[in-house]
């Protein structure tokens, strides 16, 4: 600890502190420019100048640390010239054109020099002038030069935190620029964090140029609803159109940052094409209706079906309320078991997935991951999927040197901060991770004498694992060595095991045996829609209860309720949220199997395939139109707060599902709550995991930017439950043939599940699916970047552009999921998690 | 006065090892292996002999501030990237003399333990890095660099490095950081790059001429070194003198000379016999000095309780009837090309102090400039990240101070007095 003087104020602060923190801490406010928590310092604008006792010049307090003893002023005449100074610099050649930009209102140099600034201008000369007009430097960044203050914030957030390198300083001296090599894209990620940290407005977002005032929006705290890595953002509207959403500097784990798909993704929401009141089948077509007729048509129709003969489907992007109430309401008001929420992961694969990525023992939160000795990131394409766990791993591995593994299929842009990428087989994953277990095992075997369950080890063999994986003797050795040599080891958990289920039971072997070695494990889910923890948690799965209990019946999952349909084993589904037709999981079409049903009923924002067909259309709300919480991958329980209505008479989830119960049952009335606050209680007693989560920090502003709430992080499940032991791990792939290549799915950077095609924005920045095969193979194909091609397969057939892909492995083609018109899902047969499909040349 | 630094330089052919070899070269090296690292700091300390490429500060204190740790990589740069307008002195050394250069390199990686050698010459002298390169070839034909020199355990390799034409990298940590392969900008100090330099690893830089001193040090020792110079600032200095002088060029020196004796003996008086007007006495960040100041002697400290520095030891030289608002103006001109843009007041500051000059000069003064221009020199001195836009600021106050007349008159449209 260091004794420090501030102003005569004398407190106590941790060695090394900057004095910036150190005066914060003490509650006294020193103006800065180029700092920004979390970014190395640069020391660059000289704002931030203060007195040290016994020191001639002024010294920058953003990096110089404090030393004992040492006394500090920052208020006194020199300095407070010293900051009229530098502002007069910054403003002698800024464009001062505020009127016109879009920053004005909320531009720090304004607040500045309102503050701190000199009244008066004595700069007579002509302004340096970097461009006459405003230029695009993406389809949603527009650049001025002429107000920038070479803080350099928006260079060094793409470098230490987005890890694209697109920004830079051209030019020397007053002529210096920050920009992309000849103002072009490159391989720009469309992030946006460059505007979020600029603190003038030279960088601005485009869809909102021109739109608004600062002063005429009106915001409210939300979560990001695309994946789960659970980011806060702001979202701001406009006479009821949602204008821009932004990140908070000190808020959420994400803090100032977002991905492409958080900060320009949120436009969906003005969609005009969404649903504004319930519509009913009259003599085969869906009629606007209100209300009342459409509920009292659902309680004629749903009163006379029995309760197990009906299924449940809600989408992993409800609330954490909305899905608590609508798992209420199908086992308790209708008295079904079949429930899920996911049209994508076999239930037994997810209660498993469950079990071995420790979610029952409560939330982990993504730091400790982060600062682990060694993270293994495996089974995700992390980087694309959920780009903020990717800023967080690379700024901390940069910070505190944290061993990166990357293990993929594809490469991915955390490779550059990893010490080690390993391009395993698709499908290989499971085999790689039980391959280093046994090479971990072997090489210790004296001190794991006992080792419990060491029968997983029987009938294993390294080489015949590496062949599977498709990894080499030395790339493990790579790996085992950095696991040996760690104390902490994180694994990422992610969507691949649940969609490869060998994976899962290799990924509880290597943690038992890092365990046993006396190593920390931790497990880190990744996971791609925004509540499906919490869905799961909330025990929207057809054997799981609220809580991670056993559910007293085990019902049917998505795929059975589709084949139930289909064979006549149920009547009705309820879908909520989901479009089990567009999407088409099963074998059987989904869409011959809902046609025999003799009831649907579908809540949604959109008029989806599913809904199309329905008998009763319940139009809902998004995020920002109601409130309630959502936990994410890590388990982190977090509120988010309305802040406008729905458009016309479209309602909330949880207040549809309230109206749906009441009519249902006049009795129980079980879930009739239509405040998710009072629903949030109930969880904490039905769920007690979430018993003592503390809602609290998320809106408050934190200060000191420490962005962990540990608070807010699930507890541990009580009593647990045994997953259903899978029947046997799927299949090692079916050896392809001359021409056939393997074929693996995932999400997009600018896209993920239905909702982001909905986006103008985010369908501005990619349109269309597009099949990624490596150069080598494009080429023994013939086909080159752009060009068609046919992929055949499982009795399904799409044409896609081709987009060459370096660092692909030979042999493994990849279609992205959810894309309009690729139903990429009819390639996976039951059974076989890895298909192989033929390519041609169209 | 025995020459140590420009004495080779007239010799035919004497870039050549076989030249330098002949005239006693490569001695000092040899000697320098049989004492140990230890010894050379020490003697370099002894001889108090501080860094010729302007700050003065002491070599061997720089060179003990290395770790000791064995296992450390560490490294040697030499500052090659002259560029303060009027220094001239380093070149000469690399253009024919460049086995100085090496043979001083060779010491003093050999005493801070540093296994590799670079040259970070400016970027315009294309010669001398040719010259440079060839004399490495020859070092590593003769044996002299590469694997157990001397059949010694010390190994040394070097490499020539040229600058990409910006006066910041001759500050030793944008040197760094453009040697890496970076934007060529100051970086924070502390760390200094005696702890964490190029790469982070421990680094050693040194002017050319301070490299080219150590040989002598060696061979001739500690108490001949001193025997020259002042007290606090021993040893020979190589002043290059340009301007209205009748002989401009090099002049090696004891430390000490006065400003008279250089000007009226060693380069025979002014070019056309016009009285002196003003001298910068160390290359132009140095403040001037006026024709009182004549008898002031050519070292650190004298030079310092003028106001003004010796820095690089550029002097020069400028007669009755020069326009002192013309060369404060091309002055500011340079440095304001030069800032680097990393800290504000130094980019912003420079370009607007140049653009009031540039209105001076050309008669289109404003009332107020002149305090105007004092307040921005405020503004900007000792706020900057790096001495860069302290050297533009201190320029300019010493015309302004000894010549406010003539800006005067400038700012009142009565165009110039000089």
């Amino acid at each position: 600890m260091a004794t420090v003087i501030i102003n005569g104020k004398t407190s106590s602060v941790k060695d090394g502190t900057l004095i910036l923190d150190a005066a914060r801490d003490a509650g006294v406010e020193i103006p800065t420019f180029c700092y920004q928590a979390d970014l190395m310092g640069v020391g660059s604008c000289r704002m931030c100048l203060v007195e040290i006792e016994g020191q001639k010049k002024l010294q920058p307090s953003c990096i110089t640390p404090v030393m004992d003893g040492m006394s500090i002023q920052t208020e006194t005449p020199q300095i407070l010239k010293a900051r009229q100074g530098v502002l007069e610099f910054f403003l002698s050649n800024h464009a001062l054109d505020c009127p016109v930009c879009d920053k004005g209102g909320e531009c720090e140099l304004q607040d500045m020099v309102y503050k701190h600034g000199p009244v008066e201008g004595r700069y007579a000369e002509s302004k340096h002038r970097f461009h006459e007009k405003d230029y695009i430097l993406s389809p949603v960044i527009v650049k001025n030069s002429n107000r920038c203050v070479q803080c350099l914030r928006c260079v060094r957030v793409c470098d230490e935190v987005v890890g694209r390198n697109v920004l830079a300083s051209l030019g020397r001296g007053h002529e210096q620029e920050e920009t992309s090599f000849l103002r072009s894209r490159l391989d720009c990620d469309h992030c946006g964090n460059c505007i979020e940290v600029c603190p003038v407005g030279c960088f601005m977002r485009l869809p909102y140029r021109y739109k608004s005032r600062p002063w005429d929006l009106k915001g409210t705290d939300t979560i990001c609803p695309y994946c789960a890595t659970g980011c806060r953002m702001v979202v701001e509207e406009r006479d009821g159109e949602a204008l821009r959403a932004r990140a908070q500097i000190g808020v959420g784990i994400n803090s100032e940052t977002l991905c492409a798909r958080g900060r320009f993704g949120f436009d969906f929401i003005n969609d005009p094409r969404r649903l504004t009141t319930p519509l009913v089948k009259k003599f085969g077509k869906l009629e606007p209706a209100t209300w009342s007729e459409a509920l009292d048509f659902i309680s004629e129709k749903l009163s006379g079906i029995e309760g197990e003969r009906i299924g449940g489907l809600a989408s992993p992007v409800l609330t954490n309320e909305e899905l608590y109430s609508f798992q209420k309401l199908m086992r308790s008001t209708l008295g079904s078991p079949n429930i899920d929420s996911s049209t994508r992961w076999d239930p037994v694969v997810v209660e498993n997935y469950i079990a071995a990525s420790a979610m029952t023992s409560g939330g982990l939160s993504v730091f400790d991951a982060a600062e682990a000795d060694t993270l293994f990131v495996a089974g995700t394409q992390l980087s694309d999927e959920n780009p903020i766990v990717d800023y967080i791993a690379r700024r901390i591995s940069a910070e505190r040197g944290t061993r990166i593994i990357v293990a993929s299929v594809r490469d991915m842009k955390l490779d550059s901060s990893a010490g080690l990428s390993i391009r395993h087989l698709p499908g290989g994953l499971g085999a790689l991770m039980k391959a280093a277990a046994l090479s971990l095992y072997e090489s210790k075997k004296d001190k794991l004498q006992g080792f419990a369950g060491v029968e997983r080890f029987e009938g294993l063999s390294a080489d015949v694992l590496l062949g599977e994986a498709g990894v080499s003797s030395d790339e493990l050795a790579a790996i085992t060595k950095r696991f040996e040599t760690s104390a902490t080891v994180a694994l990422t958990a992610g969507t691949d095991l649940l969609r490869q289920s060998c994976g899962i039971l290799a990924l509880g072997l290597l943690s038992d045996v890092l365990k046993a070695l006396g190593k920390e494990v931790l497990i880190l889910p990744i996971l791609d829609r925004a509540n499906q923890r919490g869905a799961w948690e909330m025990g929207v799965l057809p054997g799981l209860a609220p809580g991670y209990r056993t559910a007293s019946k085990r019902g049917l999952g998505t795929k059975e309720m589709i084949e139930a349909a289909a064979a006549g084993g149920i009547d009705a589904m309820y879908v909520i949220g989901e479009d089990p037709v567009g999407e088409n999981p099963s074998g059987v079409s989904a869409f011959d199997a809902l046609s025999k049903l003799s009831f649907i009923l579908v809540q949604d924002t959109f008029l989806t395939d599913t809904a199309a067909m329905a008998d009763c259309v319940l139009p809902g709300a998004f995020p920002a139109e109601k409130d309630g919480t959502f936990t994410n991958q890590e388990g982190r329980v977090q509120a988010m707060r309305r802040l406008k209505a729905p458009p016309g008479d479209a309602r909330a989830y949880l207040a549809i599902i309230a109206s749906v119960s009441g009519v249902l049952s006049s009795t129980t009335g079980v879930c009739t709550k239509t405040n998710s606050m009072q629903v949030f209680n109930e969880i904490r007693k039905e769920a007690p995991a979430y018993a003592g989560v503390s809602l609290e920090f998320n809106n408050r502003k934190n200060k000191l930017n420490k962005l962990d709430n540990r608070e807010a992080l699930a507890g541990a499940s009580e009593g647990g439950f045994t997953p259903v032991a899978m029947t046997s791990c799927a299949p090692a792939a079916e050896q392809r043939g001359e021409g056939e290549f393997y074929l693996i799915t995932g999400n997009t950077l600018f896209h993920s599940g239905r909702l982001s095609h909905s986006s103008p924005t985010l369908t501005g920045l990619q349109k269309g699916a597009a099949l990624e095969l490596s150069e080598a193979d494009a080429s023994a194909l013939g086909l080159s970047s752009g060009e068609e091609a046919r992929v055949q397969g499982n009795d399904y057939e799409v044409t896609l552009p081709v987009r060459l892909r370096k660092g692909m492995r030979d042999g493994v083609v990849y279609i992205p999921e959810f894309f309009p018109g690729v139903s990429v899902e009819r390639f996976f047969t039951t059974g076989v998690s890895l298909p192989v499909v033929k390519v041609k040349k169209s | 006065m025995e020459k140590i630094l420009l004495k080779n330089i007239d010799k035919p052919e004497s870039h050549k090892i076989e030249s330098y070899i002949k005239n006693g070269g490569y001695n000092a090296v040899r000697e320098a292996l049989k004492l140990g690292p230890d010894d050379i700091i020490q003697r370099v300390k002894d001889s108090g002999i501080r860094g010729r490429g302007g700050a003065g500060f002491p070599t061997g204190l720089k060179w003990s501030f290395i770790p000791k740790d064995p296992t450390l990589d560490k490294y040697l740069c030499c500052n090659a990237d002259e560029g303060e307008p009027g220094t001239f002195k380093d070149r000469a050394i690399m253009d024919n003399d460049p086995h100085l250069l090496l043979e001083g390199m060779m010491i003093t990686s050999y005493a801070i333990g540093a296994a590799v050698g670079y040259i970070y010459i400016r970027g315009e002298f294309e010669f001398g890095a040719k010259r440079l390169e060839a004399a490495i070839d020859e070092a590593y034909r003769e044996g002299y660099l590469g694997k157990n020199i001397f059949g010694s355990e010390f190994s040394l390799d070097m490499y020539v490095h040229r600058g990409a034409g910006a006066y910041i990298c001759g500050e030793e940590t944008a040197l760094l950081e453009s040697l890496e392969g970076g934007r060529g900008q100051p970086r924070k100090k502390p760390p200094f790059p005696a702890l964490a330099g190029l790469y982070g690893k421990p680094t050693v830089i040194n002017n050319v001429e301070t490299l080219a001193c150590v040989p002598a040090i060696i061979e001739k020792g500690v108490e001949w070194f001193k025997s020259t110079g002042t007290e606090k600032s021993p040893g020979p200095k190589i002043f290059g003198v340009s301007g209205h002088v009748k002989k401009p060029g090099l002049y090696e020196l004891p430390m000490g000379t006065t400003l008279r004796e250089l000007i009226y003996e060693h380069c025979g008086g002014m070019r056309s016999d016009k009285p002196l007007k003003a001298v910068i006495p160390g290359g132009v960040s140095a403040p001037l000095l006026v024709p009182e100041d004549l008898d002031t002697t050519m070292d650190f400290e004298a030079m310092g309780a003028k106001g003004t520095m010796l820095g690089s030891g550029a002097v020069i030289v400028m007669e009755e009837g020069t326009c002192m608002v013309k060369v404060a103006y091309i002055t500011n001109r340079f440095f304001s090309h030069e800032s680097c843009g990393k800290c504000t007041p130094c980019r912003e500051g420079t370009i607007w102090i140049t653009k009031i000059l540039k209105r001076l000069e050309e008669d289109r003064g404003r009332p107020g400039d002149i305090d105007l221009l004092e307040e921005l020199c405020g503004n900007i001195f000792g706020r900057t990240f790096c001495p860069l836009g302290d050297g533009a600021v201190m320029a300019l106050r010493g015309a302004i101070t000894h010549f406010r007349d003539e800006f005067l008159n400038h700012a009142a449209h009565k165009g110039c007095t000089a």
